[in-house]
């Protein structure tokens, strides 16, 4: 019976040109508008989560621990950790938009003593967090900084007595002649940036915006199928079937098959995409890429089923849809990355299947996650599914009774 | 003994809330039997439907179908045709019976076979691949009461099954209902169209703000309600004047449509009636002379109290 009713949703689907375009060109046709755009993105001005190591403690490294966390373009994570591979760790399991290494004393002008750790994805967070460090020691710590310029200057004048002033003077001329500039001028600087995982910020940018686009689609084309709904219920299809043994049940678990079947069509056209033009490798991880997909898939449709059965009219369905896909897909990081939205933000967009979808589909083929590590987001589509279901369930069978 | 009835409606009380929408009905269908239930809007005509497919708990009473008691999975013996247009408007004829046929818990090799049938009782062979979408009024209704049978119900429930067809198409899905009914099927057909309902029903009943009164064969009810009586309808050319209007209500008649139709159930002799008319100067277009049919009954039974309607005393 539920085949019966797969076979209706697939006619309906294959005799509409414009259904058929929305559900199979559009996608991936977006997503490859997506991450053109997005691929050499660039921001200035970001709430980025910070995770913080601090390799020696000395009284000014503890002074520079305080002044990061009153620091308002970023929040410190957590308590400060005592090695490097905590927060690389942090880093790569996108726990933090960016780790910031205190490698040494500022006046040690052996080496860099900042290192900025970020994802390839994140370059622009890495970028703005070294600029704050900066400004940051510039303007809270600049007795730090001026013994770090004095003994940068001692290394190339030595004292300051009349002979080292004449040595200076120069230097300075010296300096001014050759195109190379002093020796003691090529000491690091005060940040340096290292890159966590693999170094191909496009290909970071692509995985993330496959995902992206994949579950904004999802939601998309289910909330549209979905709303066949309205029509066979004004119809008297819905009363038919209902005095049959199936119920009305059987519409509503029917057009679930349909609606997560092409769902996951779709993610997969989109990721075919993705392998082909963008070297996504999907097929290494085909297993956990069906699982996050026919999850997501549920997900949607569970939700899709859940709002046509309460709504009353296919244009008030159609409105409600509009508003769904918007609202999850911006604040789930579907437009934009939500390490680039503001704390309340992010915190919103861990209740969207958007997020869900993107930090399972970005884990697995970024991150190179296992199982384990997306199972908190798969129980959630899959939980989403499962109340969007039952809730059209049960409305449906009630909307019989008037 | 013989097979038990299609529909047994006992003392069926059902509320929506606190509001009591139907009240101690009583209805008995027979198998090769059709019963006509007539009603203004807001009687209790879906209500009732909605109790009998099971998807309205009643307050009181029962139901049976095909002598089973309503319960979870006796609803296989109902077919229900809906007012509406109840199909797949881009599946073709044969898609939608073999959806439907698969939807009413049939076997892919059974939904054949009763297809097969079907189309026969239909007259539906010659265009089965074409979508319903492109077919006409008459023919998606033929399609919709087929969609409806495929299971072999015991009760056959048309809802309107008439609305917005021509006449040639009326009179095709007639011989259809009376095929049906020649099967042995149960069929509780609502309409508002009671001359319809006249020549189709061999039973009828009149469901008026939840009570049901009188039932019977339509003509014995007729005969009771209306021995030796004729009806006079009389057509005027324009809207009567104030002065006709006192000549025609004296006379006893009532407005049927828009003050220019009058109609009187009276058992005088025509010609004393017309020859009153004749002398007060009216323009007539056109006099009819009939027996008395359901609409008048329908009309009778709603307006005057102690006909039935007042329904069970508490």
């Amino acid at each position: 019976m539920i085949l019966a009713m797969l076979r209706v949703m697939t006619l309906g689907l294959l005799r509409d040109r414009g259904a058929l375009v929305l559900a199979f060109v559009l996608p991936p046709a977006i997503f490859v508008i997506f991450a053109s755009i997005f691929s050499a993105t660039t921001s200035d001005k970001l709430d980025l989560k910070v995770a913080v190591a601090q390799l020696s403690s000395t009284q000014a490294s503890q002074r520079l621990e305080k002044a990061l966390r009153q620091e308002r373009t970023f929040e410190v994570i957590g308590p400060v950790r005592s090695n490097r591979a905590e927060v690389e760790s942090l880093v790569k399991q996108g726990a933090a938009d960016v780790g910031l290494v205190i490698r040494a004393e500022i006046d040690d002008t052996g080496a860099a003593p900042f290192e900025v750790l970020v994802e390839p994805s994140k370059l622009m967070a890495g970028s703005i967090v070294s600029g704050r460090v900066q400004e940051l020691v510039a303007r809270q710590l600049p007795d730090l900084l001026l013994s770090r310029t004095a003994i940068t200057f001692q290394s190339v004048v030595g004292t300051f007595t009349p002979e080292q002033s004449a040595r200076l003077a120069a230097a300075i001329e010296a300096g001014a002649r050759v195109s190379e500039p002093p020796a003691a001028t090529n000491a690091p600087g005060l940040v340096a940036t290292a890159s966590v995982g693999s170094s191909d910020s496009s290909g970071a940018t692509v995985t993330y915006y496959a995902g992206a686009v994949a579950i904004l689609f999802l939601l998309f084309a289910s909330l549209q199928s979905a709303a066949t709904l309205i029509e066979e219920r004004n119809s008297g299809i819905i009363d038919r079937i209902a005095v049959g043994p199936g119920g009305s049940a059987v519409v509503v678990l029917g057009k679930l098959l349909f609606l997560t079947i092409q769902g996951v069509i779709q993610v997969g056209l989109i990721f075919i995409v993705a392998q082909l033009v963008y070297e996504v490798d999907v097929t290494r991880r085909l297993d956990l890429w069906l699982l996050i997909t026919v999850a997501a898939a549920l997900g949607a449709s569970g939700l899709a089923l859940a709002v046509a059965t309460a709504c009353t009219t296919k244009q008030q369905a159609q409105t409600v849809s509009t508003f769904v896909v918007l609202i999850c897909s911006a604040v789930g990081g579907s437009m934009v990355p939500r390490f680039m939205m503001p704390e309340f933000l992010q915190s919103i967009g861990r209740f969207t299947p958007n997020t869900w979808a993107i930090e399972a589909y970005y884990g697995v083929f970024w991150r190179h996650e296992t199982l384990s590590d997306v199972i908190p987001e798969i129980v959630s589509l899959v939980a989403m599914a499962v109340v969007g279901t039952a809730s059209a369930l049960i409305v449906s069978r009630r909307r019989l009774r008037f | 003994m013989g097979s038990p009835a299609a529909l047994e409606v006992r003392d069926l009380s059902a509320c929506y809330g606190n509001r009591e929408i139907l009240r101690r009905i009583n209805i008995r269908i027979e198998r090769g039997e059709i019963f006509g239930l007539f009603g203004q809007n807001g009687a209790g005509k879906t209500t009732l439907i909605r109790a009998i497919c099971g998807r309205l708990k009643p307050r009181a009473g029962t139901i049976a179908i095909g002598g089973q008691a309503i319960r979870a999975g006796v609803s296989r013996q109902i077919g229900l045709v809906p007012q509406e247009i109840a199909l797949y408007p881009h599946l073709t004829i044969l898609e939608n019976l073999q959806v439907f046929g698969r939807l009413s818990g049939l076997s892919a090799a059974a939904t054949k076979d009763a297809i097969g049938e079907v189309i026969k009782h239909t007259a539906l062979t010659d265009r089965l691949r074409e979508r319903v979408e492109v077919l006409s009024g008459g023919w998606k209704r033929r399609v919709n009461i087929a969609a409806s049978i495929l299971h072999r119900p015991a009760l056959l429930i048309l809802d309107e099954p008439m609305v917005g067809v021509d006449i040639e198409a009326r009179i095709t899905l007639q011989n259809v209902i009376l095929k049906l009914r020649d099967s042995g099927v149960g069929i509780l057909l609502i309409t508002h169209d009671l001359q319809q309902a006249e020549t189709l029903c061999t039973q009828v009943g009149f469901l008026h703000k939840g009570v049901i009164g009188p039932q019977g064969a339509p003509r014995a009810l007729l005969d009771l309600a209306f021995d030796g009586q004729h009806e006079i309808i009389i057509e005027t050319q324009l809207p009567v004047s104030a002065t006709d209007e006192a000549v025609l209500r004296g006379r006893g008649f009532s407005a049927v449509e828009g003050g220019q139709c009058w109609s009187v159930i009276s058992n005088k002799p025509l010609h004393e009636i017309t020859e009153h008319l004749e002398q007060s100067g009216m323009a007539t277009k056109e006099i009819r002379f009939r027996k008395p049919g359901l609409d008048s009954l329908f009309l009778r039974l709603a307006d005057q109290p102690g006909t039935g309607f007042e329904g069970p005393r508490p």
